[in-house]
């Protein structure tokens, strides 16, 4: 199956990106300045906050009220369960970053985790490993390229994949062309059992980001601003696998929104 | 490898962040730094149960703990950066008597919502000459329970909080890209930050109502 965002928004990206313009570099006599602009690596600024633009109009209009229908309508238990199920379907992806950065204490893990929780679990509905205190962490190419020595490179802002940078974006498509789920044949079958996992990860990640989303809403200045600043952090602190035990298995890089995914709520 | 190349960048910037201002921070004693975080939480977490105290003396009480516990100032001129030498003496002021609103608002409204809040500590660990970093739990009813990271540096001989970090997001770093953000996109003016800021605040009143 052909990712929706490969098809789609890839050259839309791009188009926003030429049309919108470059940010201006600040002059040399301002070595402070410039350094703030090294860091910030946002050639593309004004593209990247137009496109913000654009995703808070689609998440205001469909996927917040969606997500928020999401926790109304369903137990608590249920949408656990949900995420669990979505964790567990990451394992390929995640066994992959580990065997890849050569962690082999992590790789066992992760595989121990989807043997036991594919099976007693009941397909991954239950978290058993979590009641061993064997807990779920994320792993994605995004990562396993920064460990290998990849830089960030530059910031960009994708509507409804949400914050990443030109190394992350790049491991999320090495993630969705390697992940076996979108490489076992083809039929309509898969298509809707695709398109089912693909929905509903992304309205279990939006819940998951109500309340951050709300704070940085309510308080920030500059939401796009913080934005790119909390995933950057965020990011660092997944690669260091310093995440702490009890949160939930993240989705994988270039999805993040710069957030650690927790138990829901 | 690369992970310590990581690590070495985070500490590089930090200490560019440092360098920056007067080293009023001495080097900081962890297990000093865990009592402090520790009685400032339990103080903390007693004034957000107390149910003798409504809302608004809950926010009151909350706030007067959270302005003993945290380097105010130093914490505002570590966000404001480069604009600290920017700003003219009158906007310093100003920024700084702003910031403190802002973030004693903030957090009080914040933590002052965290009814029936359990408070415990992590591991600690020390992190640079300067300062240490405490790790907390907080446990809430009915919610996902999450660690909360306490920066804590000796400031003017004092155990003070110079940063809180959530799950590795460390909110004086996002504030500082947050400010960066609205004064670059402002022709470089402190004033237009003082006048966000000034607008935050009326809002945050007008939420809180009053």
């Amino acid at each position: 199956m052909k990712p929706f965002a490969a098809r789609i928004l890839g050259p839309a990206v791009l188009v926003l990106l030429l049309l919108a313009g470059c940010a201006t570099r600040p002059p040399a006599d301002d070595p402070e300045a410039l350094q703030e602009f090294r860091e910030n690596n946002d050639p593309f600024e004004p593209a990247n906050r137009a496109m913000f633009e654009v995703n808070e109009a689609i998440d205001k209009a469909v996927l917040q009220p969606i997500a928020e229908a999401y926790r109304d309508l369903l137990p608590k238990p249920v949408r656990s369960g949900i995420r669990n199920v979505l964790g567990n379907l990451r394992t390929p992806t995640i066994l992959t970053g580990d065997l890849l950065q050569g962690n082999l204490t992590r790789a066992r893990e992760t595989l121990g985790r989807f043997i036991v929780n594919s099976t007693i679990g009941i397909g991954g509905i239950v978290d058993v490993g979590r009641r061993y205190d064997v807990h779920g962490h994320s792993e994605d190419m995004g990562q396993t390229l920064a460990v290998w020595g990849v830089g960030e490179g530059f910031y960009i802002f994708v509507p409804l994949l949400g914050p990443s940078t030109a190394r992350d974006l790049v491991g999320f498509g090495i993630d969705i062309y390697t992940n076996p789920q979108s490489m076992i044949g083809q039929g309509q079958i898969l298509d809707v059992w695709n398109y089912t996992r693909i929905g509903m990860t992304v309205v279990d990640t939006r819940e998951a980001l109500l309340e951050p989303f709300d704070m940085v809403r309510k308080t920030s200045l500059d939401p796009y601003a913080t934005l790119r600043s909390a995933y950057r952090q965020r990011r660092a602190f997944e690669i260091q696998n310093t995440e702490s035990p009890g949160g939930a298995v993240a989705p994988a890089g270039g999805v993040g929104f710069g957030q650690g995914v927790m138990e829901p709520k | 490898m690369a992970r310590v190349l990581m690590s070495r960048r985070l500490l590089l910037t930090g200490f560019a962040g440092l360098a920056s201002f007067p080293a009023r921070a001495q080097s900081m004693d962890i297990s000093r730094a865990t009592a402090f975080v520790n009685k400032a939480g339990q103080d903390l977490v007693t004034a957000i149960n107390d149910p003798r105290l409504n809302l608004t003396q809950r926010r009151d009480k909350v706030a007067s703990i959270l302005r003993t516990a945290i380097d105010i100032e130093g914490t505002g001129r570590f966000i404001l950066g480069r604009y600290v030498r920017q700003a003219s003496p009158a906007e310093l002021q100003d920024y700084l008597k702003l910031f403190d609103e802002i973030i004693i608002r903030n957090l009080s409204a914040r933590f002052g919502e965290y009814r029936g809040v359990k408070f415990s500590l992590g591991r600690s660990q020390q992190r640079t000459e300067e300062d240490a970093l405490v790790s907390t739990l907080i446990e809430r009813p009915n919610s996902p329970s999450f660690t909360l990271d306490w920066r804590v540096a000796e400031i003017n001989g004092q155990p003070r909080v110079v940063d809180v970090i959530a799950e590795g997001t460390s909110l004086r770093l996002t504030t500082r890209s947050e400010y960066a953000a609205v004064i670059q996109r402002n022709n470089g003016r402190v004033a237009s930050l003082l006048d966000a800021m000034r607008g935050q605040i009326a809002q945050l009143a007008a939420r809180e109502g009053g």
